[in-house]
């Protein structure tokens, strides 16, 4: 690796100045591999159930999550105020969705928000979701290709899913929950000597090689069902494996040193406000220190039977869980302001992470410049698999136009707009799941 | 009559309503008067054509999609078209009905397994269970991996729904290291590090550290000197002080640990009660590696850190100190009193001592345990790996293990002990192997793939998995070497052995949670606004107190229909409290009589069914419903479809309770077909609130504005019957349901017993083992002999 005397010299300057969070990424560091090196980035936030979309000119139409007007002379509704003076570096999107997926249960789309593909009851498999496709791309530059984190952790049930990320079999990415756990692995300091770590590493390769090697006699004695079961753990032991590779090229890059002392890690689902700031807040560490360049949070699925996150609202003084906000917004002039104010809520913290992005220079400009935010959910009114509420920021440096809302035709595939941003990326695809050419309008 | 099909009756499970004729029927001629001028041969509108569209949704999948979409249609209410003629009720429930049953058997039957139990990953009690057994050291091993993968039906065992993935798997690895660095030692014996303690620690902050603990105050001690790892030992001697005869006694947190950098806060080591006048003692034992330590250069605290503190809560908040200012050399000084309450139930701290690492030998029993020999040169070294790893991996792959399997990890070790630097720290990686091999973290039966019962080495496996969550033990194994679990008596007697042993606990735990989504009250948040005393702290118990109920019924072998009725309920002192009733006095639970408490003991009464099922500010009836026909019942409602329509309502419904808002459910002929024989189950428990308490009045607020309504439990059941509050309704369910209920429990029982969803090839055995549950007076623990004894458990379809 050419690459790596630079970032330890740059590690070890970090380290010596002992203010390694307020550094930018430093350029000349980066002399050797050229300007066009500079990180690019992209998170997708996704939050569930639908937002307020009631008639204009009604009173509860001042909750409407989509803005007023078209084009450039759109106005905010309530809940958006927070994003005015992000103006300039967002686009909302309106009549976006997948058409694939419009048969599935109003509750079933989170898992193909990414992915585009239709779940059919039955087999219920997925797809690979446009964030692996960029990690597979760019993962290689980071210690880490992806960033994977919801409220509920781990993967859930199909069309249930409580992560956004899906693997190129369409096998989830389980997501990580424990703020500490995500720290930890981002910066947490081993104790042990780097040649212990090393012969660590070298017997986790020897480990594996041996295992897979022996599966094959036990996989002959099993029954087709149990095969599955063991291929999908023989295929895992292979993405370890190159996980194991990885690390070891990254063994003597010490990890960025990053103080914990502002960041809330024990916070966990009784405590909303603290747990979303601090995920967006890791997420940003993330991206600041260059251990990852792609990075997925699911706010809550739409598991109103199991998910923790459904009682969010609740713990901030609305009157409902998400899941009867979203259906509550469709009634009366009143029931549309509980689930206004929820997203009023979410909307502050995104324009939290947009702004510590924002206010962070990279080049010449900020890391939001370089960093692709997509946000929204798989809904627009609550069960309505279409016209998705959804929202592009960042990324003014890598071509993306802002400060605009657009609104397309029922009939574009979102997964036009994943082709576009694949493209952005360094990650260009001829098409993506149902796509039907290119999203220009962002970057015209 | 253009519709006519033969393969209909494959795709509905036997026992289902809704079979061929129903389409013949039915739904057939629906379709004939209503849709098909519009979708048939000479129209078709959208492409759709109704007339020959084969109801086999399960052979033909283009078929499937149209009917899904004929559904959606339906419930959108967007056909037929606004000026056609309309579905009269009878023509839409027998339509809807009739597809919604069809599209729902046809998923089951694909995701089906055709009876099989897929390989099932260890789930996370179960992999931390087995690895405390098979380690010999009860470490936090799952503390990094994610959450289980429920199945539909909630259960956490299913082997079709656990996944494996890389992260996991890393995680896997990680924690088998970390098990091992502790399990296996090196090195001479360590120092013995003493500490001992009568007063609290004095510093500065603005704290109330005391030898006496009341609302406020924490004893403090602090070790400078502390190892990195072992096992420790906290000995504290206290008593309490009781401000009366019947009062609460106090309860003592002992924590330890706290690391600045990280700001990782202190891990609690025990709670316990502190119940007598005169000082005793109480003794608490841990893994020191398990808790969060100071670097030792750190310097704001430094050392390490015990926290004791008083649990006791009355629900009233902690009193913030008074400030006193005194004079003196004329620099002003403060100074911080809390007062003390003489009604609260307080601990005084005598004395405090720490040691650690405690062993009794060096090496400790569980290193002897994994390496019982230890090589004293390299020549000895192959022989003492294998004399450790044959034991091993046989009691990790729980059956007997081949020379291929010994060499194989053999072969390991002599890969990486040249570059390892003890012979000890070859081994951990050694073991670390086998940790992550397939034969450990699956339960692999062989057996099945060649359609033949499990041998008795996986059956002895699934019944510990089934009654402990864990491997089985050295008994349970010599009767498997011994080939003695084919006699059915001997495998029914070790069921109850192993019930009767502490680890069936977690068979209760587990069972219980999926059997009864004890989980759900982690999803509700309860509004202050309405329920100002609530203490989130207590869910935690409600939880318990269902499963302590559980477990007396068990271990009782009482009657299961207690369970919907009975005249007791486990409680310990903050539920007690929180229910108004008479209880103990501690933290632990005991049995409780209901009899003077104006409940009906049951499940339906508990406050964890209560809470889990309401909105946080009322009680939810249609949640409620839904849980009783799922969970009592095991009829579950459909879920509700892709589109629900606008209940259309006024903001002034806010202000009605949600029972009031949801009788517009009623007025709707697409909400009412499905709504009648879900809501009026959760009516009859209106006479409980969201937090599972007795009330008469409702309160409902919207903004400024409040209103109180009186409780109206009167339901009409979908058998025409009618029932008023959760006693007649016990009195229907008993007289008219037991049956259900039994056949329901029995479901679910042998669901998680055999980790996969059931099937309509169950449906014999589930029958068979209801009635025989029935035969015999419904006693709970001789249901779980007959399923452990059945031909499900034992056999390869199984």
């Amino acid at each position: 690796m050419s690459g790596k005397s630079w970032r330890l010299s740059r590690r070890a300057f970090l380290r010596g100045s002992g203010v390694s969070l307020a550094l930018p990424f430093l350029e000349c560091m980066r002399a050797e591999t050229g300007a066009e090196m500079l990180p690019k980035r992209f998170a997708a936030v996704y939050f569930p159930y639908g937002v307020v979309a009631r008639e204009p000119g009604t009173p509860a139409a001042q909750w409407n999550w989509t803005p007023a007007g078209a084009g450039r002379d759109f106005h905010f509704g309530k809940s958006h105020r927070v994003f005015e003076p992000l103006r300039s570096d967002l686009t909302v999107l309106g009549g976006l969705s997948h058409p694939q997926c419009r048969k599935m249960g109003g509750h079933d789309t989170a898992d193909t928000w990414l992915t585009g593909s239709e779940m059919k009851e039955g087999h219920l498999n997925n797809t690979v979701s446009v964030d692996q496709i960029m990690a597979m791309r760019l993962g290689s530059r980071t210690r880490y290709p992806s960033l994977v984190v919801s409220t509920d952790g781990g993967v859930g049930e199909p069309t249930r899913a409580s992560t956004l990320s899906f693997n190129r079999d369409g096998a989830p990415v389980p997501a990580e929950n424990k703020p500490r756990l995500v720290f930890d692995r981002l910066f947490g300091v081993n104790a042990d000597s780097l040649a212990a770590r090393r012969r660590q590493l070298r017997n986790s390769g020897s480990m594996l090689d041996l295992i897979l090697e022996h599966s094959h006699a036990l996989r002959g004695r099993l029954g087709k069902i149990d095969q599955a079961k063991l291929d999908e753990y023989l295929d895992s032991v292979r993405r370890i494996e190159q996980r194991v590779e990885r690390s070891e090229q990254w063994l003597d890059v010490p990890k960025p040193s990053v103080d914990a002392s502002g960041l809330s890690l024990e916070a966990d689902d009784s405590t909303p406000a603290e747990l979303i700031r601090t995920m967006y807040d890791l997420i940003y560490l993330a991206f600041q220190t260059d251990s990852t360049r792609v990075a997925t949070y699911q706010l809550g699925n739409m598991n109103g039977a199991t998910s923790i996150a459904g009682k969010f609202p609740q713990l901030l003084g609305l009157a409902d869980n998400m899941h009867s906000l979203a259906h509550g917004a469709r009634r009366g002039d009143a029931g549309a302001e509980p689930l206004g104010r929820w997203h009023m809520f979410l909307n502050e913290q995104l324009a939290y992470f947009l702004n510590r992005l924002k206010s962070t220079p990279e080049g010449g400009g900020s890391l939001l410049d370089r960093t692709i935010v997509f946000y929204g959910t798989s809904n627009s009114q609550t069960h309505v698999n279409e016209n998705y509420a959804l929202m592009l920021a960042g990324g003014r440096g890598l071509g993306m136009k802002h400060g605009r809302f657009l609104q397309f035709d029922a009939g574009v595939p979102l997964a036009n707009l994943f082709v576009t941003l694949l493209d952005k990326m360094d990650a260009p695809a001829r098409s993506f799941a149902d796509s039907a050419g290119e999203l220009t309008a962002l970057t015209a | 009559m253009r519709f006519s099909h033969a393969a209909i009756g494959l795709l509905l499970p036997a026992g289902s309503v809704w079979g061929a004729a129903d389409f013949e029927n039915a739904v057939a001629s629906v379709l004939e008067r209503r849709c098909v001028s519009c979708h048939g041969p000479e129209i078709r509108n959208a492409d759709v054509r109704l007339d020959n569209l084969s109801p086999d949704l399960l052979h033909d999948r283009r078929a499937a999609e149209t009917w899904r979409d004929v559904l959606n249609a339906l419930n959108k209410g967007q056909m037929p078209p606004r000026g056609a003629p309309q579905l009269t009720g009878g023509e839409r429930a027998a339509v809807v009905d009739w597809l919604t049953a069809a599209i729902r058997a046809a998923g089951e039957q694909r995701r089906g397994t055709g009876g099989k139990t897929a390989m099932r990953r260890l789930n996370r009690v179960e992999y931390r269970n087995t690895m405390r057994d098979l380690l010999g050291l009860d470490l936090d091993y799952t503390k990094n991996l994610p959450p289980d993968e429920l199945s539909r039906g909630g259960f956490k065992n299913n082997g079709s729904a656990l996944r494996m993935s890389a992260l996991q798997l890393e995680y896997y690895l990680e924690a088998a290291r970390r098990g091992l660095r502790s399990a296996i030692v090196e090195g001479p014996p360590p120092r013995i590090v003493s500490h001992r303690a009568t007063e609290t620690a004095a510093d500065k902050v603005r704290e109330h550290w005391s030898n006496r603990l009341g609302r406020t105050g924490t004893f403090v001690v602090r070790s400078d000197a502390f190892p990195d790892r072992g096992e420790f030992l906290i000995r504290v001697r206290a008593r309490a002080e009781l401000p009366g005869e019947h009062s609460p006694y106090p309860r003592m947190r002992v924590s330890l640990g706290y690391r600045a950098d990280t700001q990782t806060p202190s891990r609690q080591v025990a709670l316990v009660d502190v119940a007598s006048e005169t000082a005793e003692e109480f003794v608490f034992r841990g893994r020191i590696e398990e808790f969060p330590r100071q670097s030792r250069t750190q310097s704001k605290y430094p050392g390490l850190l015990i926290w004791i503190r008083n649990a006791y809560s009355d629900g009233r908040p902690p009193p913030e100190p008074e400030e006193i200012v005194s004079a003196s050399n004329g620099k002003q000084k403060k100074r911080y009193v809390w007062r003390e309450d003489p009604r609260f139930p307080k601990i005084v701290v005598e004395s405090v001592d720490f040691h650690a690492p405690l062993y009794a030998r060096w090496p400790p029993e569980h290193h002897r345990r994994l390496l019982p020999q230890t090589p004293g040169s390299a020549a000895a070294e192959p022989a003492a790996a294998e004399a450790a790893l044959r034991p091993f991996m046989r009691r990790a792959f729980r059956r007997p293990v081949d020379g291929a399997d010994v060499a194989q990890a053999l072969a390991f070790f002599a890969n990486v002990r040249p570059a390892a630097e003890s012979f000890e720290q070859a081994m951990r990686e050694t073991l670390a192997m086998v940790l992550i091999s397939p034969d450990f973290l699956y339960r692999v039966e062989t057996a099945k793939s060649r359609g033949q019962s499990l041998n008795d080495h996986e059956l002895a496996s699934r019944l510990s998995y089934f009654l402990w969550g864990t491997t089985p033990d050295d008994r349970l194994s010599r009767l498997a070497d011994a080939g003695k679990l084919a006699d059915k008596k001997i495998l029914a007697a070790e069921a109850e052995r192993l019930l009767d042993d502490p680890r069936s606990w977690s068979f209760i735990e587990q069972f219980s949670d999926a059997w009864l989504d004890l989980e759900g009250v982690n999803r509700i948040a309860v509004n202050p606004n309405y329920y100002p005393d609530f203490d989130p702290a207590i869910k935690a118990d409600m939880r318990r107190e269902t499963q302590h109920f559980f477990a007396e019924a068990l271990r009782g072998n009482l009657s299961a229909l207690n369970l919907l009725r009975s005249d007791f309920s486990l409680m310990n002192q903050p539920l007690a409290a929180h229910y108004g009733v008479r209880g103990p006095r501690g933290g632990a639970f005991e049995r409780v009589s209901l009899a003077a408490s104006g409940r009906p003991g049951g499940l339906l009464s508990q406050a964890s069914v209560l809470l889990s099922n309401s909105t946080g500010e009322d009680s939810h009836p249609v949640e409620r419903g839904v849980w009783i026909r799922r969970a009592l019942l095991d009829d579950p409602p459909a879920p509700p479809p892709p589109a629900v329509p606008n209940l259309g309502g006024e903001e002034a419904g806010a202000l009605l309770p949600l029972r009031r808002q949801l009788e517009r459910h009623s007025d709707n002929a697409a909400c009412a077909h499905c709504h009648r024989s879900i809501d009026p189950w959760g009516i009859a428990l209106e006479e409980y609130d969201a937090v599972g308490l007795k009330r008469e009045r409702i309160l409902r607020r919207n903004g400024e504005q409040e209103a109180w309504h009186t409780v109206d439990a009167a339901a009409t059941l979908p058998d025409g019957s009618a029932v008023n509050g959760l006693d007649a309704l016990l009195d229907y369910l008993l007289r008219n349901k037991s049956r259900d209920f039994a056949r329901a429990l029995t479901a679910k029982l042998l669901t998680y017993a055999l980790g996969r969803s059931l099937e309509s090839g169950d449906d014999e055995t589930v029958e068979a083992l209801t009635r025989n549950f029935i035969a015999g007076d419904y006693r709970l623990r001789s249901l779980i002999t007959m399923i452990a004894t059945s031909d499900s458990f034992r056999g390869g379809q199984g």
